[in-house]
């Protein structure tokens, strides 16, 4: 190769290719421009023209495999996006890229309906929370809609068979309104009763609903001396939505209430799915006199699907499968691939990509 | 293509594929009114029964709550079966919508991500338009859980077999956030303790000061930290493990006495620093070798313009003016005599550093000056040699160069004392760990006592007594207030208004009706106070138009909740939780009836005028 021909060549090829010829053989290749990169790495090439010559021939035969893709991908997708839990795959062996065909749309939309009517069988796990809040405290933290307003229900009702106060907590004044109707519908209105920072009503009734602040004041007036008859019968203390208690502004309410919660009541601790349900669990283990329970389990009582909706009011399934792959990010929908991808093609500004 | 789906596609799409009711989730509360306005003039109305079904309903909410008989959504809601729910709305509003879904009249729900964490009411579809949401100004990634809980509204148990997320593009999606938030396991979470002024008044009212740390340590926080000591521990046990070999040699701390005298022998091996070495006469001299200054050279004679240091030069500059008018620059080792004479010159910043006026003055002086002048008596300290460095004396002090174990010393000394280090930190950080909780508890002490709510003991003084009656943000500010009597004579408005500033903690910008001058000084006075108080509590914001909100409503009883939000731009839902949380506020006021009575009532007051229209509708 003459070095005109060289010249030729180099200056064919996209600069990139030429910055990654430049790596190690010139200093501070990446502030020259094309021109003067040529320039710099043919007065470089005299030094070993075999080795440079050989070089980027191998970068160029790279460049065009990378360019003709593989016969299996559809030449419509032109170079998917490469998302970052794909990316990701290449580095685990054991979530093979297959090119299996995701479900198709009537498959996934296939079952879709009102169950019938039946009576209403609780969960083993809604049981066994009751169960065991008989002898100590319990905590639970299942996915949402699993039915943990009827573990609270039911032990209500069983405390205030026996007599004890029952407090209720929510972290919303609008949930307590809520719960509140929903309690006294259940249980009767002279059985329920509501506290908020300004008023209460039927303070007396034997299942009180109020905030997690408005408790932990009552908590620390009885520290402080004054006796609530309340808190002497009190049985049973239920903290909903407790996976507050990492509010950056309000969690320590929460703490707060647990530790000074008396040690007769049992505490009964709601939560959506959380990381580490079992720190809170060997948390109360530590701090209350008797172990703490721990329910917890994944699986949702009304199975969930994943979709994805195109602007142009197309519909399909979200990943190959029916159901959600949990752990495995990667198994997207081929469709729904190529939708988004085409998504971002025509709505970010060109050039960019995220 | 359209940036996102719209609206009413979206609700067509969902019911061609029976698909409703579905909560769809928007980014912000505007873009929800915007998916109502959609519906403004489209034809995809509800059959009439249906439509028959929502009145019903609506009507019995309406009856409970008949602040929104008149909502201007109501219209669209009957005809399209679709609502908006949002923290813009007043409560009522959102329980009408949460009624009307859980009656399954509604086909859609227009919601900001808040209502996920909020209220129980799922639906068959939830569609997600996002992939971040707004935290304190910022805009934020989903976490696991937040879509988790976000996409588990979908399924309505008994009522559906199968609940669907669907994910519809918009802006600013990122598909990558929601794929691992459908697949992935929700994050742990950790305690966000915090230890606030009323907290430890109350735990000192109840208990005293040596019982608080087991307390403290009951705490979520410190199970937490004493999880992270643990695997400190765990990893100090493990580095002790690996220091065995490298236990007592010949001596007993070896990585000690090695790493001194590696210290001293690189120190000693380093090339001097270059120090300019300068005759203890000369340092004393070149002080006094002040501009104006009359020096001898020798036989010759000048007067000092400036002296200097100079880099180039190895000795002390200066540059004289000379007997014969020559400006020099000589070192100042060529002064051989110091007279006690100075002569004014006017210095000037260039050369020749002084004005050509006073060269020429100080030319005729200095020729004026008679031939032998008196010598300044000039202190020459004697011991000016700088002292070597005193470790380095020393060397010949260590017996390492001769010990047998050198050469061990030397192989293992780089592994052992990284182990050492390592296991210092770890030490460190599992102290600071076990303590800082309390240690954090002390400084509050030390802010109360310094403000006269505890004694030196730490007991409750009587200021403090009822100071831990106020359990809300801000505590110190407003029992500060409180002491500074800045509400001696206010009436109840004023009070009310004072305090919804103190709990409003939102900046949104937009128009509010004008604060009464009465009002804007007791303002100014609670903002000088929250300033002064800013090393110990966060200021609040502070918002006079805010305050102007409240004092209105509470002004004028005549003024009706509409009159109130044409005043404003705020959202109805927005004023409502103003006026609520300044209820909370007012009645942690009230329960100060036996030591400030006027107070007390005062705000009983407040309350009292507080509590009327929508406000009084809700328990």
């Amino acid at each position: 190769m003459t070095t005109e021909e060289l010249e030729l060549l180099l200056v064919q090829q996209p600069i990139a290719l030429l910055h990654r010829l430049a790596r190690g053989r010139i200093q501070r290749h990446f502030r020259a421009g094309k021109r003067r990169l040529i320039e710099v790495l043919l007065r470089h090439s005299v030094e070993n023209r075999a080795g440079f010559e050989s070089d980027l021939l191998t970068l160029i035969g790279e460049q065009q495999a990378r360019l003709v893709p593989p016969a299996s991908q559809a030449p419509a997708a032109r170079k998917p996006k490469p998302s970052a839990p794909q990316r990701r795959t290449t580095h685990r062996p054991v979530e093979p890229e297959s090119h299996e065909p995701g479900v198709t749309l009537s498959s996934w939309l296939d079952g879709l309906g009102v169950p019938p009517p039946q009576t209403f069988v609780p969960d083993a796990w809604q049981e066994d929370a009751i169960a065991k809040l008989r002898e100590s405290d319990v905590v639970v933290s299942v996915p949402t809609g699993s039915g943990k307003t009827y573990v609270a229900v039911e032990a209500a009702r069983r405390a205030i068979a026996e007599n004890r106060t029952v407090i209720y907590t929510s972290p919303l004044k609008a949930l307590s309104n809520t719960k509140y109707t929903e309690f006294s519908k259940l249980f009767g209105p002279d059985q329920v009763g509501i506290l908020t920072g300004d008023r209460r009503d039927n303070g007396q009734a034997p299942l009180l609903i109020m905030t997690t602040e408005i408790l932990r004041n009552l908590l620390y007036d009885a520290g402080g001396g004054e006796i609530d008859v309340r808190l002497d019968t009190l049985g049973l203390v239920i903290l909903d939505e407790s996976q507050y208690i990492a509010d950056p502004e309000r969690g320590v309410v929460w703490e707060e209430t647990i530790i000074f919660c008396p040690s007769q009541a049992k505490l009964l601790l709601l939560s959506a799915s959380i990381g580490n349900p079992h720190d809170i669990a060997e948390w109360l283990t530590t701090i209350r006199p008797t172990p703490c329970h721990l329910i917890r389990h994944s699986t949702r009582t009304v199975p969930l699907r994943a979709g994805y909706l195109h602007p142009n009011g197309k519909l399909t399934p979200f990943f190959r499968t029916i159901g959600i792959p949990h752990g495995h990010p990667s198994h997207l929908h081929p469709e729904a691939k190529r939708l988004f991808a085409q998504y971002e093609d025509e709505t970010l500004p060109s050039g960019r990509r995220r | 293509m359209p940036p996102s789906i719209h609206p009413v596609d979206l609700i067509i799409a969902l019911r061609e594929k029976h698909l409703t009711p579905a909560i769809v989730f928007l980014t912000s509360r505007r873009a929800c009114d915007e998916a109502m306005q959609a519906f403004d003039h489209s034809h995809i109305l509800l059959p009439p029964p249906r439509q028959q079904a929502i009145a019903t309903v609506l009507e019995k909410v309406i009856a409970q709550y008949p602040s929104i008989a008149e909502h201007p959504l109501i219209p669209t809601v009957q005809r399209i079966g679709v609502a908006a729910h949002h923290a813009g709305h007043l409560p009522s509003w959102k329980i009408a919508v949460e009624e009307l879904m859980r009656h399954g009249c509604l086909d859609a729900v227009f919601a900001t991500t808040t209502l996920a964490a909020g209220v129980d009411f799922p639906a068959r579809t939830v569609i997600i338009t996002q992939s971040s949401i707004r935290k304190s100004r910022d805009f934020m990634d989903l976490t696991i859980g937040e879509v988790q809980q976000i996409a588990g509204r979908a399924g309505r148990r008994g009522k559906d077999l199968v609940g669907f997320a669907i994910v519809t593009p918009s802006p600013y999606i990122d598909l990558n956030v929601l794929t691992k938030g459908f697949t992935g396991h929700p994050e742990a979470i950790n305690s966000q303790f915090v230890i606030s002024y009323p907290m430890v008044l109350n735990l000192l009212k109840a208990h005293p000061l040596d019982q608080i740390q087991p307390i403290l340590a009951k705490s979520f926080a410190q199970f937490q930290l004493n999880q992270r000591a643990e695997v400190l521990e765990r990893k100090l046990d493990d580095l002790r493990d690996q220091m065995e070999p490298f236990g007592p040699r010949v001596c007993t701390d070896w990585i000690t006495e090695w790493q001194t005298f590696d210290q001293v022998r690189r120190q000693k091996s380093h090339r001097a620093p270059v120090r300019r070495h300068e005759p203890p006469e000369l340092a004393a001299r070149f002080h006094f070798l002040t501009p104006g200054r009359v020096v001898g050279f020798g036989r010759s004679r000048g007067v000092v313009l400036r002296q200097y240091r100079s880099k180039g030069q190895k000795s002390p500059m200066i540059t004289a003016l000379r007997l014969g008018g020559g400006i020099t620059e000589s070192p100042a080792s060529t002064v051989t005599e110091v007279s006690d004479r100075v002569l004014d010159c006017v210095d000037a910043p260039v050369y020749p550093w002084c004005t050509p006026e006073s060269v020429e003055e100080l030319l005729r002086h200095l020729e004026e000056l008679p031939g032998r002048l008196p010598e300044l008596p000039i202190l020459i300290p004697k011991d000016n040699e700088p002292i070597p460095d005193a470790i380095v004396q020393t060397l010949g002090d260590f017996a390492c160069p001769t010990c047998p174990s050198r050469s061990a010393c030397q192989r293992d000394y780089p592994f052992a004392s990284k182990l050492r280090q390592e296991q210092h930190r770890h030490v460190k950080s599992i102290q600071a760990l076990r303590t800082s909780l309390w240690h954090r508890f002390q400084e509050k002490i030390d802010v109360l006592q310094q403000f006269g709510y505890l004694t030196p003991a730490s007991r409750l003084t009587d200021d403090g007594e009822w100071a831990r009656l106020i359990r809300i943000d801000h505590s110190l500010l407003i029992t500060e207030l409180l002491r500074a009597d800045a509400f001696n004579g206010a009436d109840p408005a004023m009070l009310a208004a004072v305090m919804s500033s103190i709990a409003h903690d939102d900046d949104r910008p937009g128009a509010f009706p004008r604060v009464s001058s009465g009002l804007g000084s007791l303002l100014g006075q609670v903002r000088k106070l929250a300033v002064s108080l800013s090393p110990h509590e966060d200021p609040p914001l502070l918002r006079a138009d805010i305050a102007a909100v409240t004092e209105r409503w509470i002004g004028d009883p005549t003024l009706t909740w509409i009159g109130l939000c044409k005043s404003t731009t705020m959202a109805e839902g927005d004023i409502y939780r103003l006026l609520a949380r300044t209820l909370e506020f007012l009645s942690q006021l009230r329960t100060l009836k036996g030591t400030h009575p006027g107070l007390a009532d005062s705000a009983s007051r407040a309350i009292a005028a507080l509590r009327r229209g929508v406000l009084e509708e809700l328990p």
